[in-house]
């Protein structure tokens, strides 16, 4: 198993390897020139061939590239052309409200949506069942923004229950922390609430079909201790599966919810350093959110030999 | 098939089938009983795909027709779906959008797929193709679909045809993982290991045996894609990173009617309506789909 | 990202914090919270020149004069000035007791290296570095300017409120490459900038600075006293104008600068909101057309223009329905002022005349090439006239390139003179503060000297020669006559295309009092209950 968990760990470094090599790739590509950026409307082309210098781009692509990697190893990201602020440091700002806004989306959406999918295969075919898949084909369908506003609009401006926008940090207290992310939460939820009814509800169904089941609910075992204790248990490796899968598809939802809410995190960094060519920025979220991505599907891959004894390679 | 049977033979009288033979009704009718789903969905497709054909003939006027004097109106006889802010028909702009959700979405499904059936394959028989070919799709999936989309636009000049570019290339390695997949498990079977054993060459078992056989489950997919890709589109208009403005597309509608959603609701909520039912629509054939080219998926997911 | 980055990233983040922290009920009429025009994504007032970034540098830095509303330069950091007989040699001194934010005293040497970056940037500051001999600390409190002609507009250009301003810093900062932007924000101005509460994009933070000697005149714009009633501003980004709005509905925050005005009737609606007019000078819309390249090397090709577009249409798409907000302006500069004049307006407040236009497009050759138009979309002012002029130049029957792109992108490909169809342009759009209109000085893009001019260089000795007669003016008539002259010439010529005259509101809490009508939103002399 040791060496599985090695082996699995040692794969992550060639993923990494061609997410950076994209990413550097991007900057290089990209049209327009940092150095005329940064020099700004009144500089002479002498002034933009000395930044371009001391920016070293005058350099050829596999000498930067090897640099920017050396850089990245020891910890620095480059610095904003915009800000002129180091692009951790800009990350490091940021990163509170969009892993509260993530972690707070899951909670939501786990407690609602494995409820959810479990009644359904209890009740297949039933209206029940029906109601639970049409909300989650309704929950692929209707764009994230879309729901933000509409949330906004009835609990914020016309009920006026929770504030519109903006984002409290935790150490200021967890209600008015809370309160700031409930409608960014739900709205963003949608689509995960879908994903994870649907995986559950499926799963559920193949294991209340399995013989032990049938033999449990024959032998008149409780109902809910049936569902909740024998299947969920069993039906629970592709659930996580699929919350580690859905991670990609909350952080491109996070970059929406953000700028609806206007919730200063790291969503709203990307847009942001998308709309000012900010490579460097953006360069170093995708780097951070593809290495979230990769770290996280890992641990749930090493969670399952850990605990599920049947799980060998 | 009957038999004739030779008169004077003894048999037993026909027996009486215990489960009596279900006649599947044929034709649109019996399609519709069985997969009324699916049926909804592609009733309500059609009708977008209508929409989209025949945008000019609808009571529409030009999209991109200014009038200043005329803007945020209300809803009207004028102005079906009212006036955006600088006066033009958003009646005419959703039904115009229509076209463009319709392209990048069919569009982005079918270059996704065809892309993706082919580096499937490739990998799927090379050993040393896979190895390399895997890793840079997993290194490609590790990133968001949005973010890589968002960032590839950031390269180009927004346009349609970039557009679909960059949300093909997000969609790419989802597709060759599954059809790598199928390839693999297909490899294992023994006709197939029969046909390698009787010496057909390879592509003639990719051609007979192995392509009929992905492409249930690369349909089932593509509808998803096209679903998946319809709204990346408005997400990457509506950002500001997506199809150029003066093209009316659904995104662009709400992008440029977000910031009066609480005066003038309609101009947001006409195209999000539109854009809802198309994935919607897209999403329930694709269910109906799969539930149709293997019965046991429908139980898996 | 590796692994111990990620860990760093993190400990950092606990060690910098990354708001304010926990304010009491009583704390909270002590920070004004303020909703900017855009985002303080840079701040250096001399690197960048960005209106957000001027608004925020006058609370962190000071300057030497200040303008007051009636545009006349007053006395700030200085206690008085001296200038010899032949008008060649200014002597200044500094007031007393002035402090950096470091508590470090306000040297000459200070403001010496101060001016000497910012006239690396300023067009002003250009023609004054063309003609100094020697600028010089005499002492802890005076500096000397020797020129070899003499300047009349000097207090103008050390006290204006054009970007960029002639903001005082201490020498080390003031070292900076004027091409590079400044590291530290160490300021002389009434407030000073909480760096570590700066989040680019979300927010940033200024602080009262205590050591700060406020003159003893009424606060009047720039000039006079720059008294903090509040200890705290905090600006809160919000890109979206929906949101703003709400948070100022729901009290969230206290200031929004440029309320949209689609929204303001909501705002007026509420009984806690005050809604005006932000800037009384407004902005003037312009539609940039580049002289090197054809169709519009050739005047009668940018006649055809002017001849064909309707302000009122750009006005509308630009600031919505309300009539009250938007002027035709038959002209270059801003209404309301005592160089305003309307010489040779015809051409704009006349009857449209669509076939004429066509008729003189086709004379200048036009032949049907594509008319490549930048517009940025982020901008509402660019993307509204974006979107109007490719409606217009469609109806002229021109053949529309359009480059739908963001602000920063076009500042880069602006300044490309090569053709349009290699990486140029033949259009893009901007807007330019009432304020920098009122004469020829900070207002560049009136300029017509060809490679000297603004993006599109213009090169047409009719214009430049008013605007010398405008600076060698030695009274208001000679002054208004030059302008008259100026107006007709750029009209006739077509520097530019004006779409129009346009203002603003501003928006704030009633809880909320000493907010003035102004160029910029001054935080000073603003209260909150």
């Amino acid at each position: 198993m040791w060496a599985y968990i090695l082996r699995r760990v040692l794969a992550t470094i060639p993923v990494m390897a061609v997410v950076a090599l994209f990413v550097f790739s991007l900057l290089y590509l990209a049209p327009g020139d940092p150095a005329a950026v940064i020099a700004g409307d009144q500089a002479t082309p002498d002034d933009v061939e000395r930044i371009r210098a001391s920016l070293g781009l005058d350099r050829p692509y596999l000498v930067r590239f090897g640099a920017w990697v050396g850089d990245i190893m020891s910890g620095d990201l480059g610095t904003s052309i915009f800000t002129n602020l180091p692009v951790s440091t800009m990350i490091a700002q940021r990163v509170e409200p969009t892993l509260s806004l993530c972690l707070l989306t899951l909670v939501l959406a786990v407690s609602i949506a494995v409820p959810m999918g479990v009644v359904a295969a209890w009740k297949q075919g039933t209206l029940v069942d029906r109601a639970v898949m049409g909300f989650a084909v309704l929950g692929f369908s209707v764009p994230v923004f879309v729901v933000g506003y509409l949330l906004a609009y009835v609990f914020a401006l016309e009920l006026d229950w929770l504030p519109v926008q903006g984002y409290t940090p935790f150490r200021e207290g967890f209600f008015p922390w809370l309160e700031n992310l409930i409608l960014p939460s739900i709205a963003l939820g949608g689509v995960y609430i879908a994903l994870i009814a649907r995986i559950t509800r499926a799963t559920m169904l193949e294991v209340l079909g399995q013989d032990y089941i049938r033999t449990a609910r024959a032998k008149g075992a409780n109902q809910a201790g049936i569902l909740f204790v024998h299947a969920l248990k069993n039906a629970a490796v592709p659930i996580v599966t699929v919350i580690g899968i859905g991670l990609a598809l909350l952080i491109g939802g996070a970059v929406v919810t953000e700028s609806v809410f206007a919730i200063p995190g790291l969503g709203r960094l990307t847009v942001d350093a998308i709309l000012r060519r900010d490579y460097p920025v953006i360069q170093g979220v995708v780097l951070l959110f593809s290495f979230v991505y990769v770290l996280v599907n890992l641990l749930i891959d090493l969670l399952y030999t850990l605990f599920d004894p049947r799980i060998r390679y | 098939m009957s038999i004739t049977i030779p008169a004077g033979t003894a048999v037993a009288p026909p027996m009486p089938d215990i489960l009596p033979d279900v006649k599947p009704r044929r034709g649109l009718l019996g399609f519709i009983r069985r997969n009324p789903t699916m049926a909804f969905g592609a009733a309500l497709l059609l009708a977008m795909l209508f929409v989209a054909v025949f945008a000019p003939f609808l009571g529409t006027r030009d999209p991109t027709a200014l009038a200043p004097a005329l803007r945020t109106r209300e809803p009207s006889a004028q102005f079906w779906f009212g006036s955006d802010m600088l006066g033009r028909d958003v009646y005419s702009r959703v039904l115009y959008g229509t076209r463009v959700s319709l392209l990048v979405g069919f569009s982005v499904a079918i270059c996704a797929s065809a892309i993706g059936l082919f580096i499937g394959l490739m990998s799927g028989f090379n050993r040393i193709a896979d190895s390399i070919i895997m890793r840079v799709m997993d290194g490609m999936m590790s990133i968001p679909p949005i973010l890589l989309a968002i960032a590839l636009m950031a390269l180009t000049r927004g346009s349609v045809q970039n557009v679909i570019l960059a949300i093909t290339i997000a969609e790419i390695p989802r597709v060759s993982r599954l059809v790598r997949g199928v390839v693999l498990s297909l490899r294992e079977q023994p006709y197939v290991e029969a046909a390698v054993a009787s010496g057909t060459r390879t592509p003639a078992i990719i051609f007979k045996h192995i392509l009929p056989n992905t492409l249930a489950p690369l349909t089932v997919q593509a509808t998803y894609i096209c679903a998946a890709a319809m709204i990346t589109e408005a997400i990457l208009s509506f950002i500001g990173a997506g199809t150029p403005p003066i093209i009316p597309s659904w995104g662009n509608i709400m992008a440029e009617g977000r910031a009066l959603w609480q005066v003038k609701p309609y101009i947001v909520f006409f195209p999000a309506i539109f854009l809802s039912i198309t994935v919607l629509a897209v999403n329930l054939v694709g269910d109906g789909l799969r539930d149709a080219i293997d019965p046991r998926l429908a139980k898996r997911l | 990202m590796d692994r111990r980055t990620f860990i760093g990233a993190g400990a950092a983040l606990a060690a910098t914090g990354i708001a304010a922290p926990a304010l009491s009920q009583g704390a909270n009429a002590r920070t004004l919270r303020f909703v900017p025009q855009a985002n303080l994504a840079n701040f250096d007032p001399i690197w960048g020149t960005q209106y957000v970034v001027r608004n925020a540098a006058v609370l962190v830095w000071d300057t030497l004069y200040g303008i007051d509303d009636k545009l006349v330069p007053q006395r700030q950091m200085v206690e008085g000035e001296e200038v010899s007989s032949d008008g060649r040699t200014w002597t200044f001194r500094l007031r007393e007791g002035l402090r950096f934010h470091d508590n470090e005293p306000v040297r000459a040497r200070d403001v010496v290296a101060s001016l000497t970056r910012w006239m690396a940037r300023d067009p002003m500051g250009l023609m004054i570095r063309a003609i100094q001999q020697e600028l010089v600390a005499v002492d802890d409190r005076t500096f000397r300017w020797v020129l070899s002609r003499p300047y009349p507009k000097m207090l103008y250009a050390l006290g204006k409120n054009n970007a960029p301003m002639a903001f005082v810093m201490p020498e080390r900062i003031a070292r900076t490459d004027p091409f590079q932007q400044i590291t530290e924000h160490i300021g002389s101005g009434p407030c000073r900038f909480v760096r570590n509460e700066w989040v680019p994009g979300a927010r940033a933070v200024f602080q009262r600075f205590d050591g700060y000697v406020p003159r003893q005149e009424a606060p009047n714009w720039l000039a006079g006293g720059k008294r903090m009633m509040v200890d705290r501003v905090e600006w809160a980004i919000m890109p979206d104008p929906a949101t703003a709005s709400s948070a100022l509905q729901n009290g969230e925050v206290d200031w929004w600068e440029n309320a949209l005005t689609d929204l303001v009737p909501l705002l007026r609606r509420n009984r806690n909101v005050q809604v005006d007019i932000a800037d009384p000078l407004g902005n003037i819309g312009a539609f940039r057309l580049n002289h090197l390249h054809p169709p519009f090397n050739d005047v009668r090709a940018r006649r055809a223009i002017l001849m064909a577009m309707s302000q009122e249409d750009y006005m509308r798409a630009l600031v919505g329905s309300d009539e009250a907000l938007w002027k035709r302006l038959p002209g270059f500069f801003t209404p309301g002022t005592p160089l305003y004049n309307e010489e040779g307006g015809e051409v704009i407040s006349g009857p449209r005349n669509m076939d004429a236009a066509r008729a003189l497009l086709r004379e200048s050759g036009y032949a049907n090439q594509p008319v490549t138009v930048l517009a940025a979309q982020d901008q509402p002012i660019t993307k509204a006239q974006g979107d109007v002029t490719v409606d217009l130049l469609r109806r002229l029957g021109m053949n529309v390139d359009f480059v739908a792109t963001d602000w920063g992108t076009v500042g880069q490909r602006r300044a490309m003179k090569n053709p349009p169809s290699a990486g140029g342009w033949n259009i893009f759009f901007s807007w330019h503060a009432g304020a920098d209109c009122t004469n020829p000085a900070a207002y560049t893009a009136i300029r017509a000297n060809g490679d000297g001019a603004w993006f599109g260089w213009p090169n047409i000795p009719a214009v430049e020669q008013k605007v010398t007669e405008w600076f060698e003016a030695p009274d208001l008539e000679a002054e208004k006559a030059a302008m008259r002259g100026l107006n007709r010439a750029a009209l006739e010529n077509v520097v530019y295309v004006p779409t129009g005259f346009f203002l603003g509101y501003q928006a704030w809490r009633r809880n909320v009092s000493g907010v003035v009508k102004g160029p910029i939103p001054f935080a000073w002399g603003v209260s909150k209950s």
